[in-house]
């Protein structure tokens, strides 16, 4: 081990909120070796982002404390430094980059300036011919095509991958020792994703800077990291290479969290999910969906193109069966989720629920259609009704389709389904915000099932939750599809869950379905060139040792 | 973990708690608690008759048999608000508890209650109402239209100026008290404001919820309706509805209604196209429940909290209309309203201080104390003042 550039001893961090004090950081040490990547894991809340904060001191003065600590950058406590001084260290030794890149590029500048600031603010004598020489090379450097013509584009201009390459660029542009990364890669698709770790792979081994890497995903530690810290609660419960903690984990907190992710889970046997029947008829068949949304133009809103969402899918559905449906954000599969349920009003098309036809129904023979056919949602804040009880947003659709015969009765309905997913039945006369992030899926999953449906699309649902309890709502899914003999349409990007939870999997790109068959057969064998793509990039546990 | 741990209080206990937390909300529902008192008990507070009195030993309320039927309606409403307010209701249902009680009252009152036509204040100062075994006199012992000009030598007078007849707030020129002139128009003040804004924001929501919900052409015409009835001129419509139809108080209240509503609709409109999209609207519209439910039930409560403050700000403008429109000598007549007492300060041949200062002071107090709370309820409903910062 060489010498280490960041040494954080004991380092507190406390935050006032009101009139309390929270422990944000708790005594935690590491250091960070010259040229090396530190990888901080932990499930939301845990304190990794507040550490890195803390170190560059970018956490608001009156809110932050620290009672005790050292944070050694070059052997000296930054902890010290007047502001004056922390600035001087701020970007030209320390460039930090965030998880957001639609939010952490200034939109009405151009990428140029933007990069050049920062090099006239740490170099006061520098030209304005060098300032952007120097910015093209930084952006040659984390592989902008055409660097020099792009100097002069807003934000606006570029996709999200290539905002977060131009993140990385301002944060290079200094020749920083030290680079931290809050999250950089959670908002981008994985094949994105794939490549930008490549590319701070290939920036580290250029440069020789040292990486403060935050993370939740060990997929990523893997490819990353050559020594890990995981936090709960402010502490940091392990640290050590990423080999023995992704491998040996000592600590119960690690195990747990690996155990927990999807390609760890034990699959229930395949014996299990073969004995629900086989059976010829599809409960829901799809032939040449289209979804589009029109552009509009102009004085008179003129249409003058489409956005092709859904384009020509066909699609069946057998009872009984997950179906996962992959693909990358804009594919088009929360609007094909939504559009088999009416949700979004289908452009043509045929779509078949036991042989009936859904298109073109009025809302009032739809009625009864939609109750065996409910939807669980992606994000746990905006899934329930703040207003609402959840003993109202529970037993009301069961009252409009003539549930139970009194309200008494539909109360108690109203507990059991709390109770089949692992709720306390008191918990009925709560308010939404009263729950975690957890605890409101599990209520949204027993709104979906409080009709009791044949058949329920999931959108992400646990894509916005951290690992732990994502494996618990997974097993909970598979539980209640044995019990409920459902069929769900699970909409998710994320392939561990697919190759976890699913039979079947359709891979949808740009509106299309490009491949589609038995899970085990599509993510072991892909056949179309986008799906190796795809899995090729998934950052996984085992397979990436480097 | 950092728990979320709110105890169970629901959305609306939650805004109400954080909106009374502030001096100047304080301050600004003290005055609107004294307005809607001196509103409710007016002919109690500044009478010339005696609220009771013994004479051979019959004791009788001269207050209660000169009741009008307004009077007695407005107190019999406040009472079923009280009433109401005790029972643990849904909203819903108070309202609707609200509107029946009072309308009964309105019947009940109409038929029971039959006051002399005729009230001569002069009489009260007989010996019939003065030679009596003991009298008890309301605080301010002036009805707001006793004209005192030809009991004493000059109708107009100052503040404390004479000790036999005591005035507060002086005089004006016919020798009515000012004091309880602005007492008994609280009553206007309080109620142009609350029912013009009631009527604007009944027809406010229900265009812009229709607006937002459907959007797509039903959009388009109803924006074209907002727009053309932001164009209305509403102090100039006032004008001229009062030069061809008279002068009434509640043409009044509908017109500053069905002007006014056009800022509420954009706001419903507004939020109802954010929650039209809300995960829970769309498993509300999946559950195949009816579209009342999700308009009123899980759109409605979630988008009214900004037209909450709206309103506040509304009624605020209310009653600076109806001021306005009596200051120009264009109001109510009979009934004395603090425009029309300002109107009077005006036009009176020589500057009486007290004949402006209480009434103006009156009509900067209210439309400050609504602003306090519209102010106060705006952060009150802002995510980002909120101290919760997530970790409560």
């Amino acid at each position: 081990m060489s010498q280490s550039l960041l040494e954080v001893r004991n380092l507190r961090t406390y935050l006032q909120s009101g009139a309390r004090q929270v422990k944000a950081v708790d005594d935690i040490s590491f250091s960070i070796p010259k040229g090396e990547t530190f990888c901080l894991v932990g499930e939301s809340g845990s304190g990794k982002s507040v550490s890195a904060l803390s170190v560059i001191r970018l956490l608001p003065q009156g809110i932050a404390t620290h009672p005790s600590g050292e944070i050694l950058f070059n052997h000296q406590d930054l902890l010290t430094l007047d502001d004056a001084g922390i600035r001087a260290v701020r970007g030209s030794q320390i460039a930090m980059i965030f998880q957001e890149p639609m939010t952490s590029l200034n939109p009405v500048l151009s990428i140029g300036e933007q990069i050049t600031e920062a090099l006239y603010a740490h170099n006061p004598d520098i030209s304005d011919s060098e300032a952007e020489q120097r910015t093209i090379n930084v952006l040659e450097q984390v592989q902008i095509t055409h660097a020099s013509r792009r100097f002069h584009d807003y934000p606006h201009q570029l996709s999200g991958g290539q905002r977060q390459r131009v993140m990385i660029a301002m944060a290079l542009a200094c020749e920083p020792q030290l680079l931290i990364a809050d999250e950089p890669t959670t908002a981008l698709d994985v094949t994105v994703q794939a490549e930008i770790l490549k590319l701070m792979r290939k920036i580290q081994e250029d440069t020789g800077m040292s990486m403060l890497f935050i993370t939740h995903d060990f997929g990523v530690v893997a490819q990353m990291a050559q020594w890990v810290g995981v936090m709960q609660e402010g502490k940091l419960v392990e640290s050590g290479s990423c080999a023995s903690v992704l491998h040996q984990p000592q600590h119960a907190y690690t195990q747990q969290l690996l155990a927990a992710l999807p390609e760890n889970l034990v699959k229930p046997s395949l014996q299990a999910a073969l004995e629900l029947e086989s059976p010829a008829a599809p409960l829901l068949s799809i032939r040449d969906l289209q979804v589009f949304f029109p552009i509009n133009k102009g004085l008179f809103r003129r249409t003058v193109d489409y956005v092709r969402a859904v384009d020509q899918v066909s699609l069946d559905i057998f009872p009984g069966q997950i179906v996962a449906l992959v693909g990358e954000s804009g594919c088009g599969k929360t609007t094909l989720g939504r559009a088999v349920l009416q949700l979004e009003a289908p452009t043509s098309g045929s779509i078949k629920f036991r042989g009936q036809e859904l298109i073109g129904l009025s809302a009032w023979t739809l009625r009864p259609l939609r109750q065996k056919m409910q939807i669980a949602f992606q994000d746990p804040q905006s899934s329930l009704n703040p207003r609402l009880l959840i003993e109202t947003t529970l037993t009301e659709p069961m009252k409009v389709h003539g549930m139970g015969d009194s309200h008494e009765h539909r109360i108690e309905l109203a507990s059991q389904l709390l109770e089949s997913v692992q709720l306390h039945r008191d918990f009925l006369w709560r308010y939404p915000h009263e729950f975690s992030g957890g605890q409101r899926q599990r209520i949204g999953l027993a709104r979906a099932l409080a009709l009791n449906p044949e058949f329920i699309v999931c959108d992400e649902i646990t894509s916005a939750l951290d690992v732990s309890v994502q494996a618990e709502i997974l097993q909970l899914l598979l539980n209640l599809r044995q019990q409920r003999k459902l069929t769900l349409l699970f909409i998710t990007h994320n392939i561990g869950v697919v190759e976890y939870l699913s039979d079947q999997t359709v891979v949808m790109y740009q509106g299309k379905i490009v491949e589609q068959g038995d899970t085990a057969q599509v993510c072991q064998q892909p056949q179309h060139a986008y799906t190796q793509k795809l899995l090729a990039a998934v950052p996984r546990l085992k397979t990436s040792m480097r | 973990m950092i728990k979320t741990v709110l105890g169970s209080e629901s959305y609306a206990a939650r805004v109400w708690r954080k909106t009374r937390n502030g001096v100047g909300v304080e301050v600004g529902l003290a005055w609107i608690g004294l307005l809607v008192f001196s509103a409710v008990f007016a002919p109690f507070l500044a009478n010339s008759m005696p609220l009771l009195m013994s004479k051979d030993g019959i004791v009788s309320a001269p207050v209660l048999h000169y009741l009008s039927i307004e009077d007695a309606w407005v107190l019999a409403s406040f009472f079923i608000v009280l009433l109401v307010y005790r029972l643990k209701l849904r909203a819903v249902q108070r309202i609707a508890l609200f509107l029946l009680g009072a309308m009964i009252a309105a019947v009940l009152v109409n038929l029971y209650v039959s006051p002399p036509k005729l009230v001569i204040y002069d009489d009260f100062r007989s010996p019939a109402y003065t030679q009596v075994d003991w009298r008890i006199m309301p605080p301010i012992p002036y009805a707001p239209t006793d004209y005192l000009r030809d009991l004493v030598s000059k109708g107009l007078e100052a503040p404390f100026e004479t000790t036999s007849h005591l005035h507060l707030m002086g005089t004006e020129e016919n020798g009515a008290d000012v004091l309880s002139r602005m007492i008994h128009a609280c009553r206007i003040a309080l109620s142009i404001g609350l029912i013009a804004s009631g009527i604007a924001l009944f027809i406010g929501v229900i265009v812009g919820g229709l607006m937002g919900y459907f959007s797509g052409i039903a959009d388009m015409l109803g924006m074209r309706l907002v727009e053309i009835f932001e164009d209305i001129p509403t102090l100039f419509l006032l004008l001229t509805f009062v030069a061809f139809f008279g002068r009434s108080l509640y043409m009044m209240m509908v017109i500053i209604g069905i002007t006014g509503w056009s800022g509420y609709a954009r706001y419903v409109r507004t939020e109802f196209l954010k929650l039209r999209k809300q995960d829970y609207v769309q498993a509300a519209v999946a559950s195949g429940l009816p579209l009342s439910s999700i308009l009123f039930r899980h759109m409605l409560p979630n988008g009214i909290a900004p037209l909450l403050v709206a309103v506040s700000f509304g009624i605020a403008g209310a009653i600076l209309s109806e001021a306005t429109l009596s200051f120009l000598g264009l109001g109510v007549v009979d009934a004395p309203s603090w425009g029309q007492m300002l109107d009077q300060a005006v036009k009176s041949s020589s500057f009486n201080w007290w004949m402006a200062v209480f009434p103006g002071g009156a009509i900067f107090m209210t439309v400050f104390a609504y602003n306090l709370i519209g102010e106060a309820f705006r952060d009150a409903i802002d995510p980002k003042l909120s101290n919760d910062s997530g970790l409560e």
